[in-house]
């Protein structure tokens, strides 16, 4: 126990605590500037000097551990006296631009500086200037007001671990720069701006129309943007986001987000929202009530479903949609039409991967907790980037490494570049011959006595390849032998599995692999998730096969639970999947399809082929909140509400329950789970919801996993998995690998003149839906094609040329990006941009064993675009 | 023969190369440590013979290595501050440039005792002579089998490399120094940890100035007790001054701790320059308080410099006779602190550009009594407020000087032109 007395009060603790931290557990409150949550103390400001007994000189408080016996004070005169002398070091140079100043109101600065006031003026020599610049899309940056706490700077090398900004120069000349110079060119994640203490950097997004007092309201909610499921807060006036800010205190993300997080809030203003229902009449899409697009749509499906049976209507679900939009739309198409015709983009990657690892391990393998990443001691890392898909589950792996633990990364290691020592990086389709190689020597060297003999006999089946075959595919003996020696030696290792290891073929052997490589390690699973609720899409029965809580159709007992509550029977027999969807509008099996949240037509492969088949139907209905590719075929549309005009739960990749809370309400849009209910009770639903709540109640009566979870608990930490319910036990028994026994193959390589193309994902977009933002846009604004420099200069092409890309399915317009993290003969498009979309240019054959997308028809031409 | 220990030898040209130096009798005491002592014997004798640091804040040398070496982490780094940027220092220089094998010495024998394998010369960026010559040196001694993975078929490894600075003054500071060599901006360091325990990349490191390594070889060969018997009590050993001024022989010398400031200027340095009297002496580099007049007779060591309210600090001895302006000195002085400051703390970083500012206008004759009070509360305002030393110093040198020549910083202002001239 240390004891120690503040100002006359005594301070006990048995921890080893600084004074500043004992001071706030007593209620004394001593200033500081340089101090910021997370990061480290830094000691320079000087603001928290303290007067300790016996020692001459006053100590930093913020940096001082407490000794037993201590006496400190803090209020005496020559503090006060140091205090105001710090503030009036700062203030000497400060513009005192607050009438101005975005930060004024929540400025430390000013806030201090009314508390202890600075000397009168009594600086005569000249402000020194400092650099303002503007040109940043996103941020401000005002030299001017800086006060070099440099907690920008700790943020974005401690916390976000992208390097991008620094101090330059020295002494009273010092300023802070982005290493690029006037424009960031960085993350863009804005965590320095939630440090910067004063008004020195600044989202453009709100300048000059923010002021804490602006402010009418503000809520707690999810972003909606990717998997990870950052909480953050929305301010709000007159019904518009003025910005998005995190919360310290609350959620996994401890006060961190990403560059889509904090500024891709501002599609929901999109002028191109829909406002109106919509109903197609000679051929054009025009504006009707609400009242007459239910009742149209409700009678076009009866109809269908009379004459052609339930299992002539398909739904397509959404991740970016609620648990609650969701399971509406399960409900609608299983038990009100009769169809187990239901599927969502989750069948692209995230729902093979999950379910084939579950099927090995049980259910729940995937749900751990994102910030318990930091505490490993080596994450492995195959098939994506995690710093661009879920940013802030790709710092917590930046974490582990800044912590001295080591990182893993099968493939381009984009992010995780200055994370890792050596690159395995390797040829196009040559993963599953890396992972065997690791997975094989990391078996023999643990010595590694399975429990699962199924695992076990599949491990010693497995045919590993020699290094003349890995050096081959380019990837280094020493690079090998490192990760599988390193690799024995964690204690608490991590798997991250992202969507390469299934879009392009080798899916169910690249998921045994990292499978059992995880098992073997003894370690946690994490899969990627580009979706904020892929997962609980999912859950809640969206999946032709499985039914809420994750039952397989066919369990008998669960029909009639279904039957007792809803008063209707859940139809035999598994529906169709995503792909036999398709193939069954081309072929005339499926005459109607609800479309809730998602964009096929730009979000599966060959455009052509699924633009045909839905324009194919008889009824095509979709609900969304812009008029898509897709919705343009539909011939009814429903606005739906953003993100933001939402509430309801979103399920992370961790499996976590988390709350989304209504802000804005800018559109017209209804919620699509009301909109589903609607047209239910058009079709003769008895239950009537009187708000999302109740769509809850019935989720979590149904679903065995979520039974007892309530609406109202799910606040702080959120619903973490198991949610008290019961989880599904293992499927105990076999299942299959492709391939399990054959050489992985040396991948064929494209012939000259020709490259493999595969998906990129960018760092400042969402899939398509950021298109709509103004600020993300302004970061990235021009669809890239990310390619090896050497493979650049054979095509006789060069950095920022406007390229054209021509596969056999077709055409797609990008700028050229040289990039040495692209193996040679490969390069990467993003599907994002409307009409130059990776996917569209692509064609897909389904995996056998995983029914996942298999995309093909990779080899393009790439030739310098014509001048416009 | 020649008396001295640290530069002894250096009028032979022949010194700085090996041969030379061998020749002197040079790597027997390296010899007799990696054939005779264990490092916790040279350690020890280290301690009893109670040098202390030469860098500037005295440190014991013996404490820290002990440190050092009861930290369980390795590797463990050795590194030698060569960085020399305090005006008015330019001893190390001679040691670098003409004795460099003494130098190497005693690195290896403390990398011995230290059981470190790496070490490195952290080399002030404008000695590019000394640079080439310790490189020579370094690879004679590789040659020679005293450095490299081998060291006298002792399967001792150390391996030594020399890196150049910058120009930063800041990065004399040691822990900025490891900043600095780490490939970062150099900025001071948190203390705790000290460099003993969390130093070069979070490993155990020793950080000593040349001067301090070049005593290590004849305290291992002549022992602790010799050595001691050296200058004074609580501060033996001998000392390297370099003196500068006006005086009529300035230069480096090598003379026992604890000598007077008179003795220096007077006997060795053959006294002031033109026969003028003396203003005062600033004894330790310009981040050392001035000296008066009437207290030339104060020892010059770390013991007893504090007693008259200054430091001994790297031995640097400025000397100034009744042709030199104090507020000159100052401003010039303030000017180099505020170009050095790193800009790390508030009160520094603020304060020195403010008191430059002041003193410019009072050394101008453009500045009021009120100025002057200012400049007072400022400098208050900065010492014993920064993160290092650095800005404390500033401020505290000019607080002692506006003490001690109160009148010429007023009559600058009231006469609006120099009292000198
Ligand atoms: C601003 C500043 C500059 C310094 N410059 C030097 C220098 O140039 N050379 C040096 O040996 N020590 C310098 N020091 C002292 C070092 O920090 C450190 O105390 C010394 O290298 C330790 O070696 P020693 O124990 O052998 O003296 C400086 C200290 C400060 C605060
Ligand atoms: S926006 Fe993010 S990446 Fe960019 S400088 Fe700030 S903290 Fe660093
Ligand atoms: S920009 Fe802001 S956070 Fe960064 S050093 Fe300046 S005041 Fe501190
Ligand atoms: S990491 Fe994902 S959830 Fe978090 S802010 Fe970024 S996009 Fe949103
Ligand atoms: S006192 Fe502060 S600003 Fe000055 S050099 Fe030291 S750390 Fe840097
Ligand atoms: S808060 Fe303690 S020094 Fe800045």
């Amino acid at each position: 126990m240390i004891k120690i007395t503040i100002d006359g009060i005594e301070v006990q603790t048995d921890r080893e605590i600084t004074i500043l931290e004992a001071a706030k557990q007593v209620g004394i409150e001593i200033p500081t500037l340089c101090t910021f949550k997370n990061l480290s103390p830094s000691g320079s400001c000087r603001m928290c000097l303290v007067e300790i007994e016996r020692l001459s000189r006053p100590q930093t408080a913020c940096t001082v551990k407490i000794t037993d016996g201590m006496v400190v004070r803090t209020n005496s005169e020559a503090i006060m006296r140091a205090r105001k002398a710090v503030l009036e070091f700062l203030l000497i140079n400060h513009p005192l631009d607050c009438p101005v100043c975005d930060k004024a109101g929540e400025c430390i600065l000013q806030d201090l500086s009314a508390k202890y006031g600075a000397a009168a003026g009594r600086f005569k020599e000249g402000k020194r200037t400092n650099p303002v610049s503007f040109e940043d899309p996103v941020i401000v940056r005002d030299m001017q007001r800086c006060i070099l706490c440099t907690r920008c700077v700790r943020t974005c090398d401690d916390l976000q671990g992208a390097f991008a900004i620094s101090v330059i120069n020295r002494g009273s000349h010092s300023l802070i720069e982005p290493f690029s110079g006037g424009r960031f060119d960085c993350e863009y994640c804005g965590n320095c701006l939630s440090a910067c203490p004063v008004g020195a950097i600044t989202s453009k997004l709100h300048r000059h129309t923010y002021r804490p007092w602006y402010i009418e309201r503000q809520v707690e909610t999810i972003c909606g943007h990717c998997g990870v499921g950052c909480t953050l807060t929305l301010q709000m006036r007159e019904n518009t986001i003025i910005r998005v800010i995190p919360d310290f205190e609350k959620g996994l993300n401890s006060g961190m987000l990403c560059v889509m997080g904090r500024f891709g809030y501002d599609y929901t203003e999109h002028e191109e929202r829909l406002r109106s229902p919509l109903i197609r009449k000679d051929g054009e899409l025009v504006p009707v009530s609400w009242e007459e697009a239910v009742e149209f749509t409700a009678w076009r499906l009866k109809e269908l479903v009379k004459k052609y049976g339930g299992g002539a209507v398909a739904g397509i679900a959404s991740g970016r949609c609620t648990n609650e939009d969701n399971y509406m739309l399960q409900k609608l198409i299983r038990y009100v039409l009769g169809s187990n015709n239901i599927d969502s983009a989750a069948r692209l990657f995230y729902r093979p991967a999950v379910s084939y690892l579950e099927r090995m391990f049980g259910q729940g393998i995937t749900a751990n907790l994102i910030p318990g990443i930091a505490n490993s001691d080596g994450v492995f890392v195959a098939g994506g980037d995690p710093t661009t898909i879920n940013p802030v589950l790709g710092i917590a792996v930046r974490s582990v490494w800044k912590k001295g633990g080591k990182v893993f990364v099968v493939g381009k290691s984009g992010g995780l570049r200055s994370n890792i020592k050596h690159e395995l990086n390797h040829a196009e389709g040559a993963g599953a011959l890396v992972l065997t190689w690791i997975l094989a020597k990391v078996y023999e060297k643990k010595n590694f006595i399975s429990e699962n003999s199924i695992i076990d006999k599949k491990l010693s089946a497995l045919k590993v390849p020699d290094m003349d075959m890995l050096v081959r595919v380019g990837v280094s003996p020493e690079a090998l032998q490192y990760t599988a020696d390193e690799l024995v030696r964690l204690k608490n290792p991590v798997v991250i599995i992202g969507p390469e290891t299934v879009l392009y073929g080798n899916g169910s052997k690249n998921l045994f692999l990292l499978g059992a490589l995880n098992y073997v390690l003894n370690g946690r699973l994490f899969v990627l998730m580009d979706e904020p609720n892929t997962q609980g899409c999912l859950d809640m029965g969206c999946s032709p096969g499985v039914l809420v809580g994750g039952r397989p159709v066919e369990l008998e007992t669960f029909g009639h639970k279904m039957e007792n509550t809803a008063g209707m029977k859940t139809p035999e027999g598994t529906g169709l999947n995503l792909f036999e969807m398709i193939n069954g509008a081309n072929s005339g099996s499926i005459k109607a399809m609800f479309v809730m949240g998602e964009n096929p037509v730009f979000n599966i492969p060959d455009k052509k082929k699924v633009e045909s088949a839905l324009q194919k139907l008889e009824f095509l209905a979709v609900s969304d909140i812009f008029l898509t590719e897709t919705a343009s075929l539909a011939d009814v549309v429903f606005p739906a509400s953003a993100w933001s005009e939402k509430d309801g739960t979103y399920t992370n990749l961790e499996r976590r329950l988390q709350r989304l809370r209504k802000g804005t309400m800018s559109s017209r849009g209804r919620a699509d789970w009301k909109i589903l209910a609607d047209i239910c009770k058009a079709l003769g639903m008895k239950e009537s919801y009187t708000d999302v709540k109740s769509v809850w109640d019935e989720i979590s009566r149904i679903s065995s996993v979520h039974s007892g979870v309530r609406y109202e608990s799910l606040i702080g930490r959120g619903g973490i998995w198991p949610y008290g319910g019961e989880p599904l036990r293992g499927i105990e028994g076999d299942f299959e690998v492709e391939g399990l026994e054959d050489m992985p193959e040396l991948p064929g390589f494209a012939q000259s003149g020709r490259v493999i193309l595969k998906e990129d994902k960018s760092l400042i977009h969402s899939s398509s839906l950021s298109r709509y933002s103004p600020a993300l846009m302004g970061v990235a604004s021009e669809p890239l094609l990310m390619i090896n420099p050497v493979t650049a200069q054979s095509l006789g092409l060069s950095d920022n040329e406007r390229v054209v890309i021509t596969s056999d399915k077709g055409t797609a317009v990008a700028i050229l990006r040289a990039d040495r993290g692209m193996p040679e003969g490969v390069a990467a498009l993003s599907n994002t941009f409307k009409d130059n979309g990776f996917r569209s240019i692509v064609g897909y054959t389904i995996d056998p064993t995983l029914k996942s997308l298999n995309i093909t028809d990779r080899v393009v031409t790439i030739e310098r675009a014509k001048q416009l | 023969m020649d008396e001295r220990i640290i530069l002894r030898n250096t009028d032979d040209p022949l010194n700085a190369s090996i041969a030379g130096y061998m020749a002197h009798g040079g790597y027997k005491a390296l010899e007799q440590a990696v054939g005779e002592l264990t490092p916790r014997d040279i350690i020890d004798e280290i301690k009893s013979s109670g040098l202390r640091g030469r860098g500037g804040a005295g440190f014991p040398t013996g404490m820290k290595w002990q440190f050092a070496s009861l930290d369980p982490k390795f590797p463990k780094y050795l590194v030698c501050n060569a960085d020399e940027g305090e005006p008015g220092t330019f001893k190390d220089r001679p040691i670098l440039e003409h004795n460099p094998h003494l130098l190497i010495e005693g690195m290896i024998i403390s990398a011995y005792a230290l059981q470190s394998t790496r070490g490195y010369i952290y080399l002030r960026g404008e000695y590019p002579h000394a640079k080439r010559v310790l490189e020579r040196a370094i690879e004679e001694a590789l040659a020679s089998g005293y450095l490299g993975n081998d060291i006298l078929s002792k399967h001792f490894r150390f391996n030594l490399t020399v890196h150049s600075g910058a120009g930063a003054y800041i990065c004399g500071e040691e822990t900025a120094l490891l900043d600095s060599l780490e490939g970062r901006r150099g900025l001071p360091r948190l203390k705790p940890p000290f460099p003993v325990n969390s130093g070069l990349w979070g490993k155990p490191t020793i950080v000593n100035n040349v001067e301090t390594f070049a005593n290590i070889p004849y305290i291992v060969s002549q022992g602790a007790k010799a050595y001691a018997s050296i200058g004074v009590k609580d501060c033996p050993g001998p000392k390297l001054f370099s003196v500068s001024g006006r005086v009529n022989k300035p230069g480096v010398y090598e003379l026992p701790m604890g000598i007077s400031l008179r003795e220096i200027i007077y006997t060795h340095c053959g006294g002031i320059k033109g026969g003028g009297s003396l203003k005062g002496v600033i004894p330790g580099g310009i981040s050392t308080p001035i000296i008066a007049p009437e207290n030339i007779d104060c020892p010059m060591d770390f013991v007893h410099l504090p007693k008259y309210g200054s430091m001994l600090g790297s031995g640097a001895v400025m000397v100034f006779d009744d042709t030199v302006c104090i507020v000159r000195v100052y401003e010039r002085a303030m000017k180099f602190f505020e170009h050095e400051s790193c800009g790390k703390c508030t009160p520094c970083r603020e304060g020195t550009a403010w008191m430059r500012a002041i003193l410019g206008r009072i050394e101008r004759g453009d500045a009021s009594e009120r100025d002057l009070e200012t400049l007072q509360d400022v400098a208050e305002n900065v010492t014993g407020k920064t993160f290092c030393p650095l800005g404390d110093g500033a401020a505290g040198v000019l607080l002692a000087a506006m003490k001690t020549y109160r009148e010429e910083f007023e009559y600058h202002i009231k006469n609006k032109r120099c009292k000198v001239q």
